[in-house]
């Protein structure tokens, strides 16, 4: 499957934020919102179109790595893309984005576009923190911000495209240089000779398997 | 449930609405037998299909447990094992795994787990062979089994290594991918492996270390070398720092390979952290990073014909600075530490011979060498596992297969024995090797006392080195055998010095260290560390700090890792943080330190702020404990020496304008703000490479060298900063003079103030957002406080804002004469300032409109203000020159010399001391005290002054002269006697007081005229007279007697305390200021009344129409 760009993103924030929810949600529209089932993946990968242009989104959880420095860093830095992930239901969660944004900015290299996330936007009920206040933060640190629900798959895709968006202009200032796969950014194969044997099915398919709307 | 084994086909025929419930998954398990066999027509049903069940999987563990029991009882993952076993492609085997992701990520009940696990087909879809050219294929099964790895215990470990048939798939599948050029996918495997040392699990872990730690420790290290020898390059051919980036990521990713290798070491599995270690020692950090050290380039060639690659020793001693600051496990970092300090001169050479002794014969050694492991990972693997007769599979990882095929056969039996000797002999092994190293160093400290080179003091008799015989001989003796590189058994010494070895004592402590007192000269007794040595010849920063940074970076974080066992940096006199006491600290090292501080003293330094910084960190680290300092007397004169040093090279900078006294506080909170930190440093490419002046490079002011005057001035600031703090430090002082207001002494908002007797003027304030309220307007000291009435008690305020008065600018209003614009920067030092002044724009605190009763009081106000910012400013700029024991300096020091005179001769004239002058010189009081001042005063006075008829027209081709005279390397002592000359026939004394009159009004116009930057240019050095030393004259007139002739003060009292303090050096300032606040504030027993009120007297005089002092 060909593509432009391919963007690494990592999924950051406190457990039960909904991050590998909101993985699945995005990668994996099918899977229903349903009243008593929370289901998550630790990785996922999808093709969007930006500009006329196939990128393909690789997401990386992180979670359950955090007891292994080597091993936050790395993942930092191998990616051009941060989703900081908060529980607007959970006020604690909201006061940790400090933590990890300083960590993301240490270890992370300066160009990484780090969005901001409300999560569970759909329990109103038992909001502890105003969209106002996430707003506020991301002017604060220059993050892009939204509230998502993975439930209701609200602003899902708005989240991870409007991120690839970014990082995608930033591609076109010259910002990334993107000659350098370090960044979590890679050329698509279709500019290196690709070795068609191996394609398989996978060429004829054409589809990725959550990519499909439906 | 299963009551009716026949029909659940039936009714799985047609699909039930509700998509979770075990009706759904009989329904999916239907389609799935149906479609045993995958088309292009069934494919997509597949996948949903596969997806569906997940999803049910996922709800019946959250809600129903039949769900599971039935996928069990139809072993449906089976179904998914046929379906790999087709090779489908990657849509549905992505799809596949992605299912597998779910369900064991999501699953919470233990027993579900269990039970998935429990029949072996995980483990048959872990080692079947996907198509791992595809990357998507290859990053799901990586996050598959990453995810496995985190469901790992010690429970279900058992699922996954079988102890009979020793196979431990998810393990040795995973390592295959160790170094796979995708980033994500190399952290994955780390990860897993991470998780799987985690497993308290001893069988499983003895079979890691048996069968897998060598075959990937080895390649791992292979693996991390290789990124080396990529960033040496990358810094040998970037000397314009095009490719920073590039450099960048190879750094970090060293540095993640070390934090990598100091998570597994922190786990503490002895086992394979002696493995480890072993690799790393031996394969890595000895032959590449240490051996670098002294490496010269020379015979670079000859290394890379013979593949014993090397780096350059900028590179090298970085990395090792990296190491030394993230590992700290005890047998790594204690040998390493212990190879560089002791290794003689001809020890590598050795080796080499050794090495290639060994390359003819590869069993008779292991050669310290960096060489590519004998064969892929995934071939020892196989070899190792017994899976050979496995059909091999595609390799994923090429890179193994790099450079030197014959060496790759050549060493294969070396490298294999290398490790198995090493649990069966006790002299080559890993295990040994921490035992060995002790005993080394052991050994090393015995004749500490001998190589007097090392020691403070050699105690008398034992001088000759029988360390270096020592080691002579046992080079002579490895040689003769042939045998390891590594330094002979301690056996094979003579016994009595293993002996004395052991039995170092408080007491021969003690004792050597009162030998220090007979001090032998230390050069030349014949014994070179070939390491340590060339570590310290990188000292030297004559022409340039390149390597010196990364020298003082490598000595501090060894003084600092808490893994370097006691003893082994105090036997190579370089006491450590940890050292209980510091009496014998290496001379040789502590004076090529004090070398780098007073060469960062000189005008033309090539030593950067954060050399300069580290070199006083590690002054201390080695002579400083807790509470007492162990420097020896000559070395605290030479750190006197170079802190004078210091002072004298800010004073030429040091011109009394606006912008010195917002550069000077700006350096000093930055640099409090700010501390060096090591470890980001050793995390900047910046620095790796050739140092640059340039600031378009983007590289932080203190790790390049300045550019352009003005950050030569910020440069001098923070080396006087430093060595100050440096010299306080040594002398366990605490500094009491900087920051130059502290805050105690500052008016804090809400704060209640006694406001009797105090002048206070009311006026209405609006600020920008149109808000009005009533203030009345007080001016302290330091600030402008507007205080609203206490409604508690009469004749107190309370202060509702408080500002730095130093940072007031007022101008009137033009329309309403009653009304005056008010804006209040903020302090600069709270404001980031680029490097580049022009730059820096100030933020307001507050910026208002002050409305006044009437015009008389608007005046009044006016003028307090701009009073009250000049005394601000001049206050502390006495302060300053307090701090560089500028005698002249309580004198109002002046201003921007007048532009058509020399800068250079300006300066002098104002810092001269006049020892020979009954009566101080009108110089000192014609420059106002007003920046900008004298440069009015210059042009527009008209009283006599041979001064001003000797110099002006010498001076006006000022900007030729100065340059001039800045080239111009005239030393100290001309200079002054130059001035003593000129001021001893000139400056008649006449018109003191009426030059002490005019002007204030003047300056108010100045002070916004005044061009800043010319002015930075540094005058000619101040004389030496300054120097407290030359102060033994007793009637040598001084500020204070100068301040006597005007300001109604009892001039014995200030005389004596002029006398006593210009005998004493700086402190003596400082409290006859404090004396001179008190005498002159007597009246005032008020807080609120500025001193300065009487002290606006004298300075301004009858002229002074609106603020009528006493």
């Amino acid at each position: 499957m060909s593509y432009a760009y391919l963007f690494k993103y990592i999924i950051i924030g406190d457990t039960g934020v909904g991050k590998s929810c909101l993985l699945l949600q995005f990668t994996d529209k099918r899977f229903q919102p349903v009243h008593d089932l929370t289901i998550g993946v630790e990785f996922g990968a999808r093709m969007i179109t930006i500009d006329g242009k196939q990128i393909k989104l690789q997401i990386w959880d992180t979670a359950g790595q955090e007891s292994f420095r080597s091993i936050t860093r790395s993942y930092y830095r191998g990616a051009a893309g941060a989703l900081l992930v908060y529980d607007i239901t959970r006020r604690d969660t909201f006061n940790h984005l400090t933590t990890w944004l300083e960590d993301a900015r240490q270890h992370s290299n300066s160009n990484m576009v780090i969005m901001l996330i409300g999560n569970k936007s759909d329990l109103e009920s038992r909001r502890e923190v105003k969209k106002e206040e996430g707003e506020a933060f991301a002017r604060e640190h220059g993050l892009i911000f939204m509230e998502t629900s993975a439930k209701t798959a609200a602003n899902v895709e708005e989240a991870f495209i409007n991120t690839a968006k970014e990082i995608y202009e930033k591609i076109q200032e010259g910002v990334f240089d993107i000659n350098n796969e370090a960044n979590g950014i890679k050329i698509g194969p279709q500019h290196s000779p690709s070795n068609p044997a191996l394609g398989g099915g996978g060429g004829a398919g054409g589809s990725q398997p959550g990519g499909g709307c439906c | 449930m299963f009551q009716r084994p026949r029909n659940w086909i039936n009714q799985a025929l047609w699909k039930p609405r509700n998509p979770h419930s075990l009706e759904h998954l009989k329904f999916l398990y239907g389609v799935l037998a149906k479609n045993a066999v995958v088309t292009e027509q069934n494919r997509s049903l597949l996948v949903e299909t596969l997806r569906s069940i997940s999803e049910i999987l996922i709800w019946g563990d959250q809600n129903d447990s039949s769900v599971f029991d039935f996928f069990l009882e139809k072993n449906m993952l089976l179904f998914f094992l046929r379906i790999l076993r087709q090779k489908t492609g990657r849509y549905v085997c992505v799809q596949l795994l992605q299912t597998l992701n779910i369900l064991f990520e999501n699953i919470q009940n233990e027993t579900s787990l269990y039970y998935l696990l429990s029949n072996n087909h995980v483990n048959s879809i872990i080692v079947h062979k996907f198509d791992f050219s595809d990357e998507e294929v290859l990053a799901y099964y990586i996050s598959f089994i990453k995810t496995l790895s985190l469901k790992l215990n010690s429970h279900t470990i058992h699922f996954f290594y079988n102890e009979h048939t020793n196979d431990f798939p998810l393990y040795t599948e995973a390592i295959k991918f160790f170094n796979h050029s995708e980033s994500m996918v190399r952290i994955a495997v780390r990860t897993l492996t991470l998780n799987v040392y985690k497993v308290d699990d001893k069988s499983m872990l003895q079979f890691i270390r048996a069968k897998t730690a060598a075959p990937y420790f080895s390649n791992l290290v292979w693996f991390i070398g290789n990124h080396i020898l990529e960033l040496d390059n990358c810094v040998k051919n970037d000397a314009d720092h095009q490719s920073r980036g590039r450099l960048g990521d190879l750094v970090a990713e060293h540095l993640d390979h070390l934090h990598y290798l100091n998570d597994i070491l922190c786990l503490n599995i002895k086992d394979l952290n002696d493995v480890l270690t072993d690799h790393l020692l031996n394969r890595l950090f000895i032959p590449l990073y240490v051996y670098s050290l002294s490496h010269d380039g020379t015979e670079e060639v000859r290394y890379q014909q013979d593949g014993r690659s090397r780096v350059s020793p900028v590179v090298s001693l970085f990395l090792l600075s990296q190491v030394f600051l993230i590992i700290q496990h005890a047998p790594l970092v204690n040998s390493l530490a212990d190879f560089v300090f002791n290794q003689g001169p001809q020890g590598e050479a050795l080796e080499e011979e050794q090495a290639t002794n060994s390359h003819q014969d590869p069993s008779s050694g292991n050669p310290r060498r960096f060489f590519p492991p004998a064969e892929t990972l995934e071939k020892s693997l196989e070899a190792s596992i017994g899976r050979g007769k496995k059909k091999q599979k595609k390799q994923p990882n090429s890179r193994n297969t790099e450079p030197g095929e014959d060496e790759q056969t050549e060493y294969t039996e070396g490298n294999s024995t290398f490790y198995k000797d090493s649990g069966e002999f006790p002299d080559t092994g890993a295990e040994d090797l921490s035992l060995r190293s002790v005993k080394t160093s052991d050994r090393s400290r015995a004749p500490l006392v001998g190589p007097a080179h090392w020691l403070m003091g050699p105690i008398d008799g034992q001088a000759p080195s029988d360390y270096t015989l020592m080691y002579r001989r046992s080079s002579t003796e490895s040689q003769m055998q042939g045998t390891s590189v590594r330094r002979s058994k301690p056996t094979a010494l003579p016994g009595d010095t293993v002996i004395s070895s052991q039995n170092i004592t408080d007491e021969e402590k003690c004792s050597r260290a009162a030998a220090t007192g007979v001090r032998q000269t230390e050069t030349t007794t014949g014994f070179k560390r070939r390491y340590l040595d060339a570590i310290f010849d990188t000292l030297d920063c004559g022409n340039n700090d390149y390597e010196a940074l990364f020298s003082l970076c490598l000595l501090y974080a060894m003084g600092k890792n808490e893994g370097i066992r006691e003893g082994l940096m105090d036997a190579v006199a370089m006491p450590s943080v940890h050292s209980p006491t510091k009496q014998h600290y290496s001379s040789p090292l502590l004076e090529r330190l004090l070398k780098v501080l007073e060469l960062s003293t000189k005008q033309v330094s090539a030593v950067r702020v954060a050399t300069l910084w580290l070199s006083c960190t590690l002054v201390k680290q080695l002579v400083l404990s807790r509470d007492q300092c162990y420097l020896q007397d000559r070395h605290v004169a030479y750190v006197e020496g170079v802190r004078e040093a210091a002072t004298l090279l800010l004073r030429m900078f040091y011109k009394g304008d606006e912008i010195f006294l917002d550069m000077f506080e700006d350096e000093f909170g930055k640099m409090k703000e700010k501390p060096l930190n090591v470890e980001y440093l050793t995390m900047d490419p910046s620095v790796l490479l050739p140092p640059t002046g340039t600031p378009l490079t983007g590289i932080e002011f203190d790790k390049r060298l300045p550019c352009g005057e003005v950050e030569r001035a910020r440069k001098a600031m923070r080396t006087f900063f430093l060595l100050r703090d440096l010299s306080l430090s040594l002398q366990l002082k605490v500094e009491d003079q900087l920051p130059l207001t502290k805050d105690s002494e500052l008016i804090k908002e809400n704060e209640k103030l006694d406001l009797n007797n105090s002048d206070l003027i009311a006026c209405t304030v609006v600020t920008e957002d149109k808000q009005r309220v009533r203030r009345f307007l007080v001016i302290d000291v330091y600030q402008l406080i507007l205080v609203e009435p206490d409604t508690k008690k009469l004749g107190w305020g309370v202060a509702r804002f408080v500002g730095y008065l130093q940072d007031v600018e007022v101008t009137a209003d033009k329309e309403d004469s009653r009304a005056l614009h008010v804006q209040i920067h903020k302090p600069t030092s709270s404001v980031s300032v680029q490097a580049s002044p022009s730059s820096y724009k100030p933020m307001p605190l507050l910026s208002a409109k002050f409305i006044f009763d009437d015009h008389i009081r608007c005046m009044a106000a006016k003028q307090r203000m701009t009073k009250g910012r000049s005394r601000a400013r001049q206050a502390k700029m006495r302060l300053i020159s307090k701090l560089l024991d500028m005698p002249a300096a309580v004198s109002p020091p002046s201003p921007t010399p007048p532009p058509h005179r020399t800068l250079q001769m300006g300066a002098m004239r104002m810092y001269t001391a006049h020892p020979s002058h009954q009566d101080p010189p009108p110089t000192m009081r014609k420059f106002g005290p007003v920046p900008g001042f004298a440069q009015r005063r210059a042009s527009s006075q008209t009283s006599p002054s041979s001064r001003r008829s000797a110099s002006p027209n010498k001076g006006r081709s000022s900007p030729k002269a100065q340059n001039r005279s800045l080239q111009h390397e005239t030393s100290v002592e001309e200079a002054r006697e130059a001035i003593l000359a000129e001021t001893a026939e000139a400056i008649p004394l006449q018109d003191l007081s009426k030059q002490g009159r005019s002007f204030p009004q003047e300056s108010e116009k100045e002070l916004s005229s005044t061009n800043l930057s010319p002015s930075l240019r540094p005058a000619k050095a101040p004389p030496a007279s300054l120097l407290p030393r030359q102060d033994d004259d007793g009637d040598r007139p001084s500020y204070h007697e100068s301040v006597k002739l005007t300001r109604p003060a009892d001039p014995d009292r200030i005389r004596s305390i002029s006398d006593t303090s210009s005998r004493q050096g700086r402190k003596e300032t400082r409290s006859a200021e404090g004396d001179r606040r008190r005498s002159s504030s007597d009246g005032s027993g008020s807080r609120i009344k500025p001193t300065w009120h009487h002290g606006a007297h004298w300075y301004t005089g009858d002229t002074d129409d609106g603020d009528n002092g006493d």
